[in-house]
């Protein structure tokens, strides 16, 4: 607590909610035990997904763009200043006033434009960053993304630790994760049974504001332990 | 900020691209375009002389080409800086609550912070940066973390410790944080 609201003099008010002193009782006597308790106003705020900033396409079409508009605009003015335009725009104007719009080349390049232009507008509108699944919120201040590898690898290590199971490999999507655990003894519902709760407790510990549903399969290892 | 202005201006190339090549497509498939339309059916040609000359003799034609040229070139160089500079916060002003104030350097608020972060347990290294403006910063967090640990245990001792201890010490009132984790990769061990 003392640590949170700062020593005697330079007591600060949080720009947190009322109840805030007890949910930090709760939450500092609840973390050596597991996951913090959520903040009930963040919950929502939490669950927003992370929007990348676009950076690579962004550099991509601005140097395009760039490139486009220089060598136009240094011609055009050469031009301008009574030199000889340059040959390569004399054969763009050409190209551009021969063939017909139903010419194959024209069709290629009128579906390429079109497809980049969709691609770069699904880039415009989607948050990306889809390897990066949002935790709950336990402070207003603090957004925290957890990597899609790194909870399947904690998964992965919590499956590894219920006897029975030899070898498991977890594939961590958005909404689910699937765990195949290979099991070289027990019944395998008894296996099963023990993986269902250690991982739905290791799902609640990975603190994500949208906790994955979980598979799970058994299967037993092919050779026989003699 | 240039998260939306990236989003905005990708997406005006692309619906330009779009609806260019959409319609060139269109047109050059056999549909009929309406009569206001550039192209007026698939023998047309994509700019034929005429059009491109249209306003060739006109005295305000060629000065708008270039002011326009002009303009698409300043504006795609500012955004192309913009993206590519990377903006790392480099003092935080520390209120002392006597009226004065301290700056303290970023990098070292940055070192202080990483080292608080990787002294948690289950954490093996952390990066830190901080964004911003001096007098609000933001910090962004990169954790790397051990097998052992839950993922909501780190978050939380991050949040109640060292990002605590760096709001107070700077004397912040809120210090907003991102966080991400990833996990550092290690073998599975066979448990039996």
């Amino acid at each position: 607590m003392s640590e949170l609201q700062g020593s005697e003099g330079t007591t600060q008010r949080l720009p947190v909610i009322e109840k805030a002193p007890d949910q930090r009782d709760q939450s500092a006597s609840a973390a050596a035990y597991g996951p913090p308790p959520v903040l009930e106003g963040g919950a929502g705020g939490g669950a927003r997904r992370f929007w990348s900033a676009r950076r690579i396409p962004a550099a991509i079409v601005a140097l395009l763009l760039l490139l486009v508009a220089g060598i136009f605009l240094y011609d055009i003015a050469a031009v301008r200043a009574d030199r000889p335009a340059m040959h390569w725009r004399r054969e763009l104007a050409r190209q551009l006033a021969e063939p017909p719009l139903d010419d194959t080349w024209v069709l290629v390049g009128a579906g390429v434009a079109a497809a980049l232009g969709l691609w770069l507008i699904v880039l415009a509108a989607t948050p990306g960053l889809r390897g990066v699944l949002p935790m709950s919120r336990t402070h207003p201040d603090v957004r925290a993304g957890l990597h899609r590898d790194a909870a399947a690898m904690v998964l992965r290590d919590r499956a590894m630790e219920v006897a029975g199971v030899q070898s498991a490999r977890v594939r961590m999507r958005r909404k689910k994760a699937d765990v195949r655990a290979v099991s070289h003894f027990r019944e395998l519902d008894d296996v099963r049974a023990d993986l269902d709760v250690t991982l739905t407790e290791a799902i609640t510990a990975l603190g994500l504001a949208r906790p994955p549903a979980l598979s799970v399969h058994v299967a037993r290892t092919t050779r026989k332990k003699g | 900020m240039l998260r939306t202005v990236n989003r905005v201006l990708i997406g005006l190339v692309g619906l330009v691209l779009l609806v260019v090549g959409g319609a060139v497509l269109a047109v050059g498939l056999g549909l009929n375009p309406p009569s206001w339309w550039i192209h007026d059916g698939k023998k047309d040609v994509l700019l034929s002389d005429a059009e491109r000359t249209r306003w060739d003799g006109e005295g305000w034609w060629w000065p708008t080409v270039i002011a326009a040229l002009a303009l698409v070139v300043l504006l795609t160089l500012w955004w192309l800086t913009a993206v590519l500079r990377r903006r790392r916060l480099t003092e935080v002003r520390v209120n002392t609550g006597d009226g004065e104030g301290a700056l303290l350097r970023g990098r070292a608020l940055e070192a202080v912070l990483a080292g608080d972060a990787g002294q948690l347990d289950g954490v093996q290294r952390a990066q830190v940066g901080l964004k911003g403006r001096p007098d609000a910063p933001e910090t962004h967090v990169r954790l790397h973390l051990e097998p052992h640990v839950d993922p909501g245990t780190a978050l939380n001792t991050l949040t109640e410790e060292a990002l605590a201890h760096a709001r107070n010490s700077a004397g912040l009132d809120s210090l907003p944080a991102e966080v991400r984790m990833t996990a550092v990769k290690h073998k599975a061990e066979r448990v039996s």
